[in-house]
């Protein structure tokens, strides 16, 4: 019986398993229910009592082994068996695309902004697009005879002649929103108004005849120019680096005075050029009266900018007019 | 505005370079747009004899010239038709520049070249080549006693010059001038300015020669004539003619020169008649109450509407007031005597006839913008001394001055006090004044606290305080003014609601793999037409194309043709999101009577879902991706257990609480084929007021404890008739089973001949838990019978075998 036992573990030991179906067959032979070494089990009885120690323990030796060759053998070909992986296997295979969703640009500089503007203490304000010509014109400061009122810039969306009913434009600027404010707030007010904004213009790569803009407006009783400055410096060192190079000058707009403008300077120390980037001012006396502020008491400056204007010099945009085309190849690029 | 560099420095001995002068303008608020040089000093060109003409052995047009430039012989190759063999040419030699702009924006260089074959050695130049003239008809050719080799400066006089073209702003029609560019940059620098003396002599209201009437003095607030006789109209001098060519203008003739050479220095502008040809010598300011047709000397025969304000003499109309003159009434060659106009017209008639006209002339430039009603008889016998100078003739000392409206300087304080808390500084009164001064403004009273100022007439814009405190800012360079001392701000002021919403609506649409469109919101009729009656719709008045006429009803245009676009485009998924405003007619107004106007959410999906991939069949996308990405939106927003849906000629109608949030669908076959699309389309557009509304009514968030026992799941499989639709029965199911049913997901649709024609299967499995304990079969058995029960009554509804 030793002997048997002898020459079968030699024969576990040998036998040749080199793949799924030597093992398979391995297994039969001599692990399964009625494989060889449980066989020699059912014979464990008719073995001597003296002997049935050393057998027994010979057995469960083979069985060992058999089993270890087993575990062993079945490692090394999940391991190494390259050539039996299918063909699905292949991690270099492609994978399906996985959709992902994405911030129109114009919303994602605007959000930039607003982000720097939410820093800087301000909070937001909102307004409609169809305007009337109070808030749009009158209340800015805009002379009757203004060419900005003129309807080669201006949709009209109701003229009428009955002086009780009052023309509605879309808004050619978001400063109405300005207007509704401080008609509606106590001061200090510090706020921003992004928004959609309208001008009769012929469409061209440079012009469109709807943009976007952000203002800012912040009235309160000691409002200086030297705070206004201080904003926007902040706010272009945080837009365009704090080594951004700026100047201020002096500018127009009916509803500021004075009125400045801020430029900064594009492109190397060499070939650059000074690029004029948003208009702002202290708000005009005329403009608080027709919002009912007292301009004795209070001060204020407001700020503008158009979105499409930044974005376009951030990411080098050649035409404004592939804003509203909604190509997938051109959103995918600010994923 | 053009600028001369040259000229500037008459008035002021300006320390600056050209650049530097432009850069000071623009920190002033004259802001520069482009600095140019005018003219060329022409080095390298110099004169060359034409040796030998030979035709081009391989282009018709050109010859092959060799040309003696004194210290060597070279070969050009000239294409100009009257080149010959002797001529004394102009010869822009290699390596030298010439006057003449490249596309983009460079001067041409000349350079060895080979043309056809044929080597050439530099260019034989026409007058317009060398700035020294219009002609391109044919090369230059030079008198023939020059020496080859002679340096082109040596022959001609020639002018070089800067020219600055800056940005006047509306507010400052004195900056239209060289004196008044000159004055604001002495004001800046510090600088004396040195004006054009001018004797005015005795102003008389009519002399022998003329008579003038103004009919319409609030149109034509003063009218000056000044007459000078036995003038000799020829060719300009010189000077005269550089300083206009360096501008950008042509020179007409000497008096005609004169007269714009001032209004560019004075900004008046001055009309020159021809005195003879003015009939009754009578000169009348009028306008009339019909339409007018006159024709001016631009050769065009223009029709006037009726106020337009005319120049008359005797017998009618000699030019339209302000705005350009008759071709009758010209200055010609054979004019001895003429009358100089120099008026005050309002700025808003000038505007309106301008526009009316299309007509913008550099008078009606300047009128419109309001120049100095005080100058007219300054500049008239500026003009008339230089015409004197320039063409002969002889002046009375009379000048005609009719003036029936008058303005008159005004007074303006400023208060040290406002000065500094708007500008943020800290000046003194007496710094305030030195800033200024240069301005011309001049000090009536002043002390400690406050000075005040006669404003003269030539600064429209100075009407208030605030007005002087931003020439006092602007002169005193903005960016000097230092940063104050308190710190930048903080606020405590919360975020709007519909600021947050309007994030939270954009951040999820993206985390749902939407991709943002920004689509037009004005859109043609014909377009709008699509999306229901034009009545209900807004509309612009002026629109300056078909294509702006209609504010959008609606976001689905928008993203139907950006779908259109990108499908046209070779693009297989579309999956797009826009967040924007809708308008309608409506009594349900939001700002303005008659009008709402409300913000939408569109989510869109068309085409592949999947797309042809070895993992995968490609799919397209089903209205169940649209309404599952739908949910997971609700459920952002938090108001996903409110939503109830049904379903309403093929789109589900979304409410909340009863108020409508907005409808599903498949995008219909015919408003697909407007777009050229043919695959499905499902879209889904929403309320944000609406949303706004049911969010603000939500419940403050708070915590839930996670469950502690397993949720119990039943399958129910029912067999009901095919017009019973899968919420009626959610609906019946919800209402009987109480509140530990969580959930329902229906697993398995099916139809079949087994079930009996007209009925359908559809399984569902419900979810139920009990917060305080397992559930077991025993446990959730009746509820499931109380609900196969109700579902039997209501919908005959029968449990599947």
């Amino acid at each position: 019986m030793l002997d048997d036992i002898k020459t079968l573990k030699e024969e576990i030991a040998t036998y040749s398993i080199t793949n799924q179906d030597q093992l398979e067959e391995f297994r039969l032979e001599f692990l399964s229910r009625n494989g060889r070494v449980q066989s020699m089990f059912k014979n464990l009885g008719s073995v001597a009592k003296e002997d049935r120690a050393a057998v027994g323990k010979g057995m469960n030796e083979a069985k060992q082994l058999a089993q270890k060759r087993f575990d062993e053998a079945k490692t090394n070909l999940e391991d190494s068996t390259s050539s039996l992986r299918s063909a699905t296997d292949d991690l270099t295979l492609t994978a399906p695309v996985t959709s992902i969703g994405s911030l129109h640009p114009l919303t994602q500089t605007m959000d930039e902004m607003k982000n720097i503007f939410y820093r800087l203490g301000f909070t937001i304000a909102d307004g409609p697009e169809v305007e009337d010509d109070f808030h749009n014109f009158t209340a800015l400061n805009f002379p009757p005879n203004h060419p900005a009122r003129d309807e080669q810039d201006t949709f009209f969306v109701r003229k009428s002649d009955d002086p009780e009913m009052m023309d509605l434009v879309l808004r050619t600027h978001t400063s109405p929103v300005q207007i509704r404010m401080m008609e509606n707030t106590k001061p200090p007010i510090r706020s921003i108004m992004p928004g959609r904004v309208y001008r009769n213009e012929a469409v061209s790569q440079k012009s469109y005849f709807l943009f976007h803009q952000v203002e800012a407006l912040y009235v309160d009783e000691n409002v200086s120019v030297a705070d206004l400055k201080e904003t926007l410096i902040t706010f272009v060192k945080l837009m365009y680096g704090s080594d951004v190079k700026y100047r201020l000058r002096p500018g127009f707009f009916p509803f500021t005075e004075p009125s400045l403008e801020m430029d900064i300077w594009w492109g190397s120390e060499k070939d650059g050029k000074w690029l004029e980037i948003l208009g702002s001012g202290m708000v005009d006396p005329n403009v608080f009266k027709a919002s009912g502020v007292d301009p004795e008491k209070y001060t204020g400056f407001a700020w503008g900018m158009g979105v499409e204007r930044i974005a376009i010099l951030k990411y080098g945009i050649d035409d404004i007019r592939t804003f509203y085309e909604n190509d997938i190849r051109f959103l995918k690029q600010f994923n | 505005m053009k600028i001369s560099y040259n000229w500037l420095k008459e008035f002021i001995d300006l320390p600056l370079t050209p650049a530097e002068t432009a850069e000071k303008m623009t920190l002033i608020g004259l802001e520069e747009e482009e600095t140019f040089e005018y003219g060329s000093s022409l080095e390298g060109v110099i004169v060359g004899e034409v040796l030998e003409v030979a035709p081009h052995p391989n282009a018709d047009r050109l010859q092959v010239c060799q040309v003696n430039l004194g210290e060597e012989k070279v070969q050009i190759v000239c294409g100009a038709k009257n080149v010959a063999a002797g001529q004394k040419v102009p010869v822009a030699t290699v390596g030298s520049t010439l006057p003449v702009k490249l596309d983009d924006g460079s001067l041409l260089t000349l350079r060895k070249a080979k043309l056809r074959g044929e080597v050439s050695n530099g260019m034989i130049c026409a007058e317009d080549e060398l700035g020294l003239g219009t002609d391109h008809d044919g090369i230059m050719v030079l008198d023939s006693g020059l020496t080859p080799g002679t340096p082109i400066s040596e022959v001609f006089d020639l002018y070089t010059d800067t020219i600055i073209d800056f940005a006047v702003t509306p507010n400052r029609p004195d900056s239209t001038c060289h004196l008044g560019v000159a004055r604001d940059l002495s004001a800046a620098l510090n600088l004396d300015l040195k004006k054009p003396e001018v004797t005015i002599s005795n102003t008389v209201q009519s002399s022998d020669d003329i008579s003038i009437e103004i009919e319409s003095p609030e149109k034509c607030n003063r009218y000056v004539g000044k007459m000078i006789k036995g003038v000799e109209i020829k060719e300009s001098p010189a000077w005269l003619k550089n300083r206009l060519m360096a501008l950008g203008l042509r020179p007409v003739n000497n008096v005609v020169d004169v007269t714009n050479y001032v209004m560019f220095e004075l900004g008046q502008p001055l009309h020159a008649f021809d005195y003879d040809e003015i009939n009754g010598k009578k000169i009348i300011v009028k306008d009339f109450d019909k339409k007018i047709e006159f024709e001016t000397l631009d050769h065009v025969k223009r029709t006037c509407a009726p106020g337009t304000l005319f120049i008359c003499d005797g017998n009618g109309p000699v030019a339209i007031a302000g705005v350009m003159g008759g071709l009758h009434s010209e200055v010609s060659d054979s004019t001895t005597n003429i009358l100089i106009e120099s008026a005050y017209f309002d700025p808003g008639s000038i505007r309106k006839t301008a526009k009316a006209q299309a007509l913008q002339t550099d008078a009606s430039y300047r009128f419109e913008r309001g120049i100095d009603p005080n100058i007219q008889a300054i500049a008239a016998e500026r003009a008339a001394a230089l015409i004197l100078k320039v063409a002969g003739g002889t002046v009375t000392n009379e000048i005609v001055d009719i003036h029936p409206v008058k303005t008159e300087t005004h007074e303006l304080t400023l208060r040290k006090s406002y000065l500094n808390r708007l500008l943020g500084t800290d000046l003194s009164i007496d710094e305030a004044i030195n800033i200024v001064n240069g301005l011309e403004l001049e000090v009536v009273s002043k002390d400690d606290e406050s000075v005040t100022f006669t404003i003269p007439t030539f600064r429209p814009d100075l009407e208030r305080e605030v007005d002087l405190i931003e020439e006092v800012g602007r002169l005193y360079d903005y960016n000097k003014i230092e940063s104050p001392s308190h710190g930048i701000f903080v606020s405590t002021q919360e975020f709007s609601s519909w600021e947050l919403l309007l994030e939270k609506i954009k951040r999820s649409a993206v985390e749902l793999g939407f991709r943002e469109i920004y689509s037009n919101s004005l859109i043609s009729e014909k377009e709008a037409e699509h999306f229901g009656s034009l009545d209900s719709m807004v509309g612009t008045l002026n629109p300056l194309t078909k294509d702006m006429t209609t504010l959008r009803p609606s976001l689905l245009h928008g993203f139907m043709k950006a779908s259109a676009y990108n499908f046209n485009r070779q693009a297989k998924t579309i999956q797009f999101f826009e967040l924007g405003n809708v308008f309608s007619k409506s009594d349900d107004w939001t700002y303005h009577e008659g009008i709402q106007e409300q913000t939408h959410v569109l989510f869109g999906m068309a085409g592949f879902g999947s797309q042809e991939h070895w993992t995968a069949k490609p799919k397209e996308f089903t209205a169940f991706d649209l309404k599952s990405k739908l949910n997971a939106f609700f459920d952002k927003l938090g108001l996903l257990n409110g939503i109830s849906s049904s379903e309403e000629n093929d789109s589900l109608i979304y409410t909340y609480n009863g108020s409508h949030l907005g409808e599903l669908k498949a995008v219909p076959k015919d408003l697909k084929k407007t777009y050229d699309l043919e695959s499905s389309v499902f879209v889904v557009e929403i309320s944000v007021n609406a949303i706004h509304k049911a969010v603000a009514e939500l419940p403050a968030k708070s915590f839930t404890s996670i469950p502690k026992f397993p949720v119990f799941e039943f399958d129910l499989a029912l067999v009901v008739e095919s017009g019973i639709t899968a919420g009626q029965l959610i609906d019946g199911i919800k209402n009987k089973a109480g509140n530990m049913l969580q959930n329902i997901e229906i697993f398995d649709v099916f139809e079949g001949e087994s079930l009996g024609e007209g009925n359908k299967s559809i399984a569902f499995r419900l979810h139920f838990l009990d917060p305080n304990k397992t559930l077991n079969i025993k446990e959730v058995e009746p509820i499931i019978n109380r609900v196969v029960k109700s579902l039997e009554n209501q919908f005959s509804a029968k449990l599947r075998g």
